[in-house]
């Protein structure tokens, strides 16, 4: 493996403007995402009630749940896109519950999205190399409008690991718009890894993937979480997936957390069963 | 007591200012109902009551007709058949972009006003008024009985509709079709029906307030378009939903204006200010106003992009061979050399409206504003401070970013049509209140603006604007491929996604409008010094929308897309020496992006890109907030059915293993 591929890889930046998340041995550092208290009302209707939960470095943490539990609501609040009306959010023990999402991201949080929110106008290669490249520019006019050769390797560098790692390259010409949606998930997904994140947050990777797309999916987030070390918060329907995947699991039933624990534990749980199936099944 | 007002001093103001409003608040109902029921906001709505005039006008003065018959017929007849065409357009736009739409309705607007203007003449034409015109004393203020008839129409009509969308079943299926129009043809009412009914209504009124303003305005195609523009600051009071809030915006804005008649009097400052309130509300609520009570309805995402016409390499060649012919223009075009001379200042133009229109999807409506800085900035710095030529042309671009970044402020808050209306409003406000004064053209309009002493002949002075127009297409295709040109194009996929992965996109947004208006502001000063003067008649606000259509309608060239539109706006219209296709030019342009727009909706439709826009970013609340997890009313009752049930059947929550959350159960 190259230098910059390397340097890729571990999310060190080839300016050695480091960003914030770069200090993996502090404590604080290791915790990765720390969510308390949680609360997210829409007028009078609570999406999420008091949640707390963790996420740390080095392992895959399942935020499951029933349709309508408020999972993807507690993503958006995790990544900025909601503010919650109480709460506490911290990443790597930094507070970020009032930063606006370019913050949290270039403090190390990236997100994928449910629904695959990806730059339709742009080929694969240039939406995996914006991954990268949007974390370098940041909001500096100057390193928006030009890059330096360091940086264009590091991004060079950075595209073309996750091309090899999602199996994209023969698509990487093709216009994102232009995908299917397990193709369109791996785009998803190269993009985020291409991003100097620490801390993933994956919205149900595995909608609309067959069961070969959903293993190979399984594979990558498991390879990531081990030679990089970053945390993964997995937010999924596809038990599957999520029992081989997940290292902790936190159960979410209209926004309360209902359970946590092992995926053994979460599977032998009568309360679990009761959210998903409803209490009589149960 | 000297400067203090009394009630008696307002009394005529506040009258004056209820009748007008009361006519700007039928129209703005109008538009809101339309733009509720289908997703489209009407740029033409404005045409629609000067059509209403000028078939009145028509039947009346030049075919002797009864005035009861010709009022009948343009007001009850003729707005049937413009809601029947407006509602079979806007359906088949269902699926394009917020760009596409308002390209659509801009198109169908220079339609109409070129068609107008080809059959009655530019000239205002003295309306023949259907209500008497002696006054009557009301609360100690003398008013025409014909404004007062106007008022009262006015609210009589906003009152009857508002119990009409109310009470009615017809008022509900409207609000219903807002919501989920697919739900409601499942329940067996047509969605086509409603809406037929819904422009209808929007049609009617649009009508009702062209015959009420002609009479005080006269018959004036600009002018009754543009009066009815100022129903959007209406419009936006009611935050382009609320109908009883649009009225009422439209009284405000009516009493505004005629109070700020009076306070501005004595002041040349600020003597544009009375005409541009309406723009001044406009903006001012897009800007306060939270995001969050801000819905957009209807608009989508931009359909991706096809593969590029050329490769690279065959994109430069044809470049070189397009500058080296437009080298030997001096050798061929003879007295028509000006216009050539125009077309380079204008591929500038379009290059900068390009950079902030296609590749960002900025949709600005301001454009024009900017080369009007540009252009009076240069006047002043090379004949006022007397600056060497060249530096007075680069300072001109300098001035006019700072413009350019309050064109962007907008920008930040605001996408799709609302940044599109704002930046309408800010141009307008611009051009109303700012042009006039001696900051920029002063009161006689015209400054002048000298070529430099070596190229002062039109061949000389061509390679000059040569020399800029390939520079400044230079500079913007190398911004297109720069790290700022991918991350530009990726802002106008999905900015949300864009600031996920780290960007401060309000930075880029600035960027972009402050490069877009460095290049107009340059164009702007070279256009004044091409003319030798310096004037603000070639960039009014209207001047931004023809170019949004011309560029769009060239759009299909991708790079080349400014130099085509710059030669269909500067060079064609010269060669057309018969009148009649003159006129009908702007006509062909309307035509030509009305079909462009309908065939990328249809194209987007077929891909099913039919995403909402940027639906991420969508205020909670609204139907794109749902999609972000906020409940819709259904699920919040659903939501609140299932939480009883857990409550009485759940534990508490139960923690097994180690994990790092929170230990204690709830």
């Amino acid at each position: 493996m190259s230098e910059e591929t390397d340097g890729a890889m571990s999310g060190t930046d080839p300016e050695s403007s480091a960003p914030e998340s770069s200090a993996p041995e502090s404590s604080a550092h290791s915790t990765g995402l720390q969510i308390k208290d949680l609360t997210i009302r829409f007028g009078g209707n609570t999406a999420v009630d008091s949640a707390d939960f963790a996420a740390p470095l080095g392992r895959v943490t399942g935020l499951i749940g029933p349709n309508g539990a408020g999972k993807t609501t507690t993503f958006n609040a995790c990544s900025g896109l909601l503010r919650p009306s109480q709460g506490e959010i911290r990443l790597f023990g930094k507070d970020i519950t009032g930063r606006p999402p370019a913050a949290r991201a270039q403090l190390g949080l990236g997100r994928t999205f449910q629904r695959m929110d990806l730059f339709d106008s742009l080929t694969v290669e240039q939406n995996i190399a914006l991954g990268r490249e949007a974390g370098l520019a940041r909001s500096h006019p100057l390193k928006q409008l030009l890059s330096t050769p360091a940086e264009m390797r590091a991004v060079r560098a950075a595209t073309e690991e996750v091309i090899e790692l999602c199996g994209l390259r023969a698509l990487r010409h093709e216009i994102a718009g232009s995908l299917s949606t397990g193709q369109r998930r791996l785009v998803d997904l190269g993009r985020v890894l291409a991003g100097d994140f620490q801390m993933l947050l994956l919205d149900e990777p595995s909608s609309g993937l067959d069961t070969a797309e959903t293993e190979k999916f399984g594979e990558i987030v498991t390879r990531v979480v081990a030679q990089r070390g970053c945390g993964v918060l997995l937010v999924e329907h596809d038990m599957g997936l999520v029992m081989s995947v997940c290292d902790y699991l936190y159960v979410l039933d209209f926004g309360q957390m209902i359970f946590e624990g092992t995926p053994a534990e979460v599977r032998a749980s009568s309360a679990v069963r009761a959210a998903y199936l409803g209490s009589e099944a149960a | 007591m000297r400067g203090v007002c009394t009630v008696n001093d307002l009394l005529p103001f506040l009258v004056v200012g209820v009748t007008t409003g009361s006519v700007y608040g039928l129209a703005a109902m109008g538009l809101v109902l339309t733009y509720k029921t289908s997703g489209i906001f009407n740029f033409a709505h404005g045409s629609i009551a000067a059509v209403s005039a000028f078939v009145y006008y028509d039947l009346r003065t030049l075919r002797g007709l009864p005035w009861p018959v010709a009022l009948g017929v343009a007001v009850i007849v003729v707005p049937p058949l413009i809601a029947l065409l407006m509602e079979r357009v806007t359906r088949s736009l269902a699926a394009g972009t917020v760009a596409t739409k308002i390209v659509a309705t801009i198109g169908l607007q220079l339609i109409v006003m070129s068609a107008l203007l080809a059959g009655y003449g530019g000239a205002a034409l003295d309306f023949p008024g259907f209500l008497p015109t002696r006054t009557v004393t009301v609360i100690g203020v003398n008013v025409g009985i014909d404004q007062l008839t106007s008022a009262i129409v006015a609210a009589a009509c906003a009152l009857g509709f508002f119990a009409f969308f109310r009470l009615s079943a017809m008022g509900v299926r409207m609000r219903a079709v807002v919501d989920n129009p697919d739900l409601l043809e499942l329940s067996g009412t047509s969605a086509f029906a409603v809406r037929s009914r819904a422009w209808l209504i929007g049609c009617w009124f649009a009508a009702a307030s062209g015959v009420l303003l002609a009479p005080q305005l006269g018959l004036d195609v600009l002018l009754l378009t543009l009066l009815v523009v100022q129903a959007y600051g209406a419009a936006a009071v009611g935050l382009f939903s609320s109908l009883p809030l649009t009225y009422a915006g439209g009284l405000l804005i009516g009493v505004l204006a005629a109070l700020a008649t009076k306070w501005v009097s004595h002041s040349e400052t600020f003597a544009g200010l009375p005409p541009a309130m309406p723009f001044v509300v406009l903006f001012a609520v897009l800007l306060l106003v939270g995001r969050g009570r801000l819905a957009e309805i209807g608009g989508h995402r931009p359909a991706p992009a096809s593969k590029p016409l050329m490769s690279r390499a065959s994109a430069r060649i044809t470049a070189v061979v397009a500058v080296l012919l437009a080298a030997g223009v001096p050798l061929v075009a003879a007295s028509k050399l000006p216009v050539y001379s125009s077309a380079l200042v204008f591929v500038l133009i379009f290059a900068s409206l390009h950079l902030l229109v296609r590749t960002s999807g900025q949709v600005s409506l301001a454009h024009a504003a900017l080369v009007a800085v540009g252009s009076s900035t240069f006047s002043h710095l090379v004949v006022g401070a007397g600056l060497p030529w060249l530096l007075a042309v680069l300072l001109a671009g300098v001035v006019a970013v700072p413009v350019g970044m309050l064109v962007a402020i907008p920008a930040i808050r605001l996408s799709g049509l609302y940044l599109a209306l704002a930046t309408f409003g800010l141009g307008l406000l611009l051009e109303r209140a700012v042009y006039g004064t001696s900051w920029m053209f002063g009161a006689t309009n015209t400054l002048p603006a000298p070529r430099p002493a070596l190229f002062e002949s039109d061949e000389a002075f061509y390679y000059v604007l040569l020399a800029f127009a390939v520079a400044g297409s230079l500079l913007i295709a190398l911004v297109g491929r720069s790290r700022l040109g991918r991350l530009l194009r990726a802002m106008a996929d999905s900015p949300t996604t864009l600031s996920t992965l780290g960007l401060g996109v309000n930075v880029t947004r600035v960027t972009v409008f402050a490069i877009s208006a460095f290049v107009a502001g340059v164009a702007g000063a070279l256009y004044a010094s091409q003319g030798r003067s310096a004037t603000g008649a070639p960039f009014l606000s209207y001047t931004s929308l023809t170019w949004l259509t011309v560029l769009v309608l060239c759009a299909g060239l991708r790079a080349a897309g400014p130099s085509l539109a710059a030669v269909l706006v500067a060079v064609v219209p010269a060669y057309l020496t018969d009148g009649t296709l003159a006129q009908a030019l702007p006509v062909l342009f309307g035509f030509g992006a009305l079909l462009v727009a309908l065939y990328e909706a249809r194209a987007a439709k077929r891909r099913g890109s039919g995403q909402p826009l940027d639906e991420l970013d969508a205020p909670q609340g609204s139907r794109s907030g749902e999609r972000l997890g906020v409940p819709g009313p259904a699920a919040q009752r659903l939501t609140v059915a299932r939480r009883a049930r857990v409550a009485r059947s759940a534990p508490a929550r139960v923690r097994v293993g180690t994990g790092l959350a929170k230990g204690a159960t709830r």
